[in-house]
């Protein structure tokens, strides 16, 4: 009897996104089997990245990081697009650093005019992400959501407590929403019914787990992302049947294995290889895990995961 | 099927006061109350009771045996005060509960035996929580042995295989109801318990009935002996005395995979079955599942 490879029944499908509206539009989503497994189903839309960029100048960053930017980081027009232009970013994700009411707490208005500027600059689709406060992202995304309404950004995070406030502008000016929970599949399930019950269309909602890098419960991240796609891929669960987004990179270069510089502790290696490959291996079990979109930080560390991408898709 | 109310809590906000205070009329008004709703054991729970706990189960258990003739179930970790409600108790006691922790389970046993009463066999090891199904035969072979070696019976054990919440782990819901199915065999002659209302632990307080009938039905169909459960919820009352032979059949055909169209169905057959399909792990649950 010939031996016969056992195959996944597979009986959903992701929702395919569209993130931004130019030219450069990308479309995520879209599998209809297990990530990578592309001898069961297939992966229309390969996963993206999207390059970070700080509305402020980034502290207590390790040097390998503020490496690649030299220059640009007083700048978030410049910073974005260098990124695009020299490192090939398909997406910017604009971190609000600066509206940190524990830090500079930059107010609405201002932090709002400067993602304007930016959308303004660029023709990629745009992230906006804010500090997972949840009053002062209401005030910070909504007046955002406002100011660039012709823009199809992609706004996050909505956390249950904020939902209704930001879900609510980001429906009156067309925006895309990023729906995040705290590790739990449950609760992922709970917010995209409530973002549904709100009026948010299901084209227009990517999913955001919570991440941690390698050493800091990457694996509990891996294994909520690997239910939600049984559930939406063998199960039929429609409600979380939606792309799903990772904020990986500011969770790897802020530990301690990242920053910690090779004189003070020889026996770590040369630490700007050991940055780029903690974001790189991060983001990749992200992948195999699941993620659609990476937001990811250092070119050469974005440079090796597109690698595996091409790689683990190659016919 | 033998219910257990679960009322009479030191967690409850009137009765847990009363019990500090030593006021009798709230604990006796509410064994009254569950006696009246129809359970058949009160549950006389003091929580880990660390001071003066002896004290306290005595006096409990001379406070509502007077007023109901119902069974008792004493319910407290402190072993000193198991102890003394037993002593006190006149007529049938359980024992809520044993656990094979190496530190509890050899008075545990003692005290079954020297006061005649039930008990309840938790599955709680050394290592905490079953992980699965065959951890729980495990447990249950190894708690068996060891109650029948201090004498006493299995028609006295009551298995308690431990739910959790939905919201928490959907494996160990479905282990726990595979368990059920395994138990006749594994110890034939004991009996079963589970605390029901745990299933919906963090579920939205409104919706938390339909979790818990529902998951009696399923353990009931497998021979669930017992469960400690709320004496106020009508409709389990009603379920668990057979009158509603229509929700039991729905939830024994979702479980046979013959779900019928829940669209078509009235409200509270579509609540019954989206909860079933829930809890067998086909649906992942979500607090809005009832909506969806």
């Amino acid at each position: 009897m010939p031996f016969e490879i056992p195959k996944t029944a597979y009986s959903g499908k992701i929702k395919e996104i569209k993130l931004g509206k130019t030219a450069k539009a990308v479309t995520v989503g879209g599998e209809t089997a297990y990530p990578f497994y592309l001898f069961e189903g297939q992966m229309p839309d390969l996963p993206r990245i999207a390059m970070e960029v700080y509305d402020m100048p980034p502290e207590e960053w390790p040097e390998a990081a503020m490496e690649p930017f030299a220059g640009v980081t007083g700048d978030p027009v410049a910073w974005a697009q260098k990124c695009i232009k020299d490192y090939g970013a398909e997406i910017i994700c604009l971190q609000l650093l600066s509206t940190d009411p524990n830090g500079q707490n930059r107010g609405a208005a201002e932090a709002a005019q400067v993602v304007k500027k930016v959308a303004d600059a660029i023709d990629v689709p745009l992230i906006v992400w804010g500090t997972a406060n949840h009053d002062k992202d209401t005030e910070v995304l909504r007046t955002v959501a406002e100011l660039c309404q012709d823009k199809s950004l992609i706004l996050g995070p909505l956390e249950e407590a904020d939902h209704k406030k930001i879900g609510a502008a980001a429906i009156g000016y067309k925006h895309t929403v990023v729906a995040s929970t705290p590790i739990d599949i449950n609760l992922a399930k709970q917010l995209n019914i409530l973002l549904g019950n709100l009026g948010v269309q299901d084209s227009m909602l990517v999913m955001d787990p919570t991440v941690s890098s390698i050493g800091y419960g990457i694996e509990y991240c891996y294994s909520v992302m690997e239910r939600m796609r049984m559930a939406a891929l063998t199960q039929q669960d429609a409600k979380l049947q939606f792309p799903i987004i990772c904020n990986i990179a500011k969770e790897t270069w802020k530990t301690k294995e990242a920053k910690i510089l090779e004189k003070d502790d020889p026996k770590m290696g040369d630490a700007k290889k050991r940055g780029i490959l903690l974001e790189a291996m991060s983001a990749m079990v992200l992948l195999l895990a699941g993620a659609d979109v990476l937001i990811m930080r250092h070119p050469e560390a974005i440079k090796l995961v597109r690698e595996m991408i091409t790689d683990l898709a190659a016919k | 099927m033998m219910l257990i109310g679960e009322n009479l809590n030191v967690i409850s906000q009137t009765l847990g006061p009363a019990l500090k205070e030593r006021n009798a009329a709230p604990i006796q008004e509410m064994a009254r109350a569950e006696t009246k709703a129809g359970i058949d054991l009160i549950d006389l729970n003091i929580g880990p009771a660390r001071k003066g706990g002896d004290e306290l189960m005595s006096w409990v258990v001379n406070t509502v045996q007077g007023v109901t003739d119902k069974m008792l179930s004493l319910d407290t970790t402190n072993q000193d005060a198991m102890e003394a409600g037993l002593k006190t108790r006149k007529g049938p006691a359980l024992i809520n509960s044993v656990s094979l922790q190496t530190s509890r389970v050899d008075r545990g046993l003692a005290l079954a035996g020297r006061f005649n009463a039930d008990l309840i066999g938790l599955l709680w090891s050394n290592d905490g929580m079953p992980r699965d199904v065959n951890e729980r035969a495990m447990h249950t072979v190894d708690f068996v042995y060891k109650a029948n070696a201090a004498g006493i019976p299995n028609e006295r054990i009551w298995i308690d295989p431990i739910a959790s919440p939905v919201s928490v782990e959907i494996n160990q819901v479905k282990a726990c109801v595979e368990f059920m199915a395994m138990l006749a065999e594994i110890a034939p002659g004991c009996k079963s318990t589970v605390g029901l209302s745990n299933i919906s632990n963090g579920a939205p307080t409104e919706l938390r009935p339909w979790l818990n009938r529902t998951y009696m039905i399923m353990l009931m169909r497998h021979g669930l002996y017992s469960a400690i459960v709320d004496a106020f919820d009508k409709d389990l009352m009603a379920i668990a005395r057979g009158q509603r032979p229509d929700i039991v059949e729905l939830v024994h055909k979702v479980m046979d995979g013959q779900t019928p169209d829940i669209a078509s169905l009235p409200r509270e057959m579509a609540n019954y079955a989206k909860t079933t399909r829930v809890l067998l792990g086909e649906s992942l649950y979500s607090h809005s599942w009832l909506e969806v």
